[in-house]
């Protein structure tokens, strides 16, 4: 349902600012060393060299991460049709269930390309410091399990990881990949 | 057209003030659940604040969805902090402001055509002050456990 209610937030897009090169003017992103679904060493750079769209969430996630992760899918999926490459990243907030081996069918059914990433919670909280993202435990859903309130704006990076802008996560793919598309082709 | 003048109304930034470098402002207004009130599910945006809205609202913010601040303008700014309250979305200042009116002192930040406010002071906190259960009942029902309606 949360889905099928981005029409509305589509309106976004009738915006009279333009993406703009300028660095964001609040301090966020940086450096980190985490592991992905398949247990291969990965840092906020991507190997491909592709850019990035990176969501704080985790991949059972009953609640925003269910709405963000499509259209970050979907964002990716039209941008590749645009002959852009982004590769959709998320870092998990729940590392005692995204596991090593756990997070890839979660993930895939979201999109074939979604790069989970666990860590030690040392590890984990180096990114999350770097994004100012908390995570709280909410309630535990009978069914879902474990529910977690957490910062869950998506984040756009270049190849080498730098933060290009944000989109609050009830932005519509077609905006996200509007301005995503001004920000990447400046690269 | 409630649902998109409420849009255009987000959209209605202050271009001369706006700048890539912020500029501290106050603003008076709610907090608001962004996602129902962009979204138009659980009605128009007239029933998607104030105390109609309230339970679902601490839903929300908990499920993760960033709040807003909706300035008695018409403004609407996506919150990105509440004082020392790092969280953007459910954390604990953010749930005890759910649906209240508040005065904050922070510093506003337009990019890509949307309104970002990272809130440094909340001057003052008002309560709940938009009292629309009484037109809307909660908004929507189903935000009310069962066990705890009447």
């Amino acid at each position: 349902m949360m889905r099928t209610a981005l029409f509305c937030a589509a309106l976004f897009t009738t915006t009279s600012a333009g993406a703009t090169s300028l660095p964001l003017p609040f301090d966020v992103g940086g450096d980190f060393e985490l592991t992905d679904q398949h247990g291969n060493p990965r840092t906020q750079i991507d190997p491909e060299g592709n850019g990035q769209l990176l969501f704080f969430g985790y991949a059972l996630c009953p609640g925003i991460c269910s709405s963000a992760m499509p259209m970050i899918a979907d964002s990716v999926d039209a941008l590749k049709d645009a002959g852009i490459g982004v590769t959709p990243v998320m870092i998990t907030i729940d590392p005692d269930r995204d596991k090593v081996g756990d997070m890839n069918a979660p993930l895939e059914k979201y999109h074939p390309d979604f790069v989970g990433l666990t860590g030690s919670e040392t590890a984990l909280q180096v990114a999350y410091d770097a994004y100012s993202v908390e995570k709280e435990l909410a309630y535990v859903d009978p069914e879902y399990g474990p529910v977690y309130s957490h910062g869950s704006f998506v984040y756009l990076l270049d190849a080498e990881g730098n933060v290009l802008t944000l989109f609050p996560p009830i932005l519509s793919s077609e905006r996200v990949v509007e301005l995503a598309e001004k920000y990447l082709s400046d690269e | 057209m409630r649902i998109l003048a409420a849009a255009l109304a987000c959209l209605a930034a202050s271009p001369a003030l706006a700048s890539e470098e912020g500029n501290r402002i106050q603003v008076t207004g709610e907090l608001i659940d962004t996602w129902c009130y962009y979204s138009g599910v659980m009605g128009g945006p007239d029933a998607v604040v104030g105390s109609a809205h309230h339970t679902c609202a601490l839903w929300c913010s908990a499920g993760g969805i960033p709040v807003g601040l909706l300035g008695d303008d018409g403004t609407t700014y996506m919150v990105l902090k509440i004082d020392q309250d790092d969280n953007l979305a459910g954390g604990d200042t953010a749930l005890r402001l759910a649906s209240h009116t508040i005065e904050a002192d922070g510093m506003h930040y337009e990019r890509d055509g949307i309104n970002y406010l990272v809130v440094d002071q909340v001057i003052s906190d008002l309560d709940i002050t938009n009292l629309n259960h009484e037109d809307y009942g909660p908004v929507p029902g189903f935000a009310i456990p069962k066990s705890a309606r009447k």
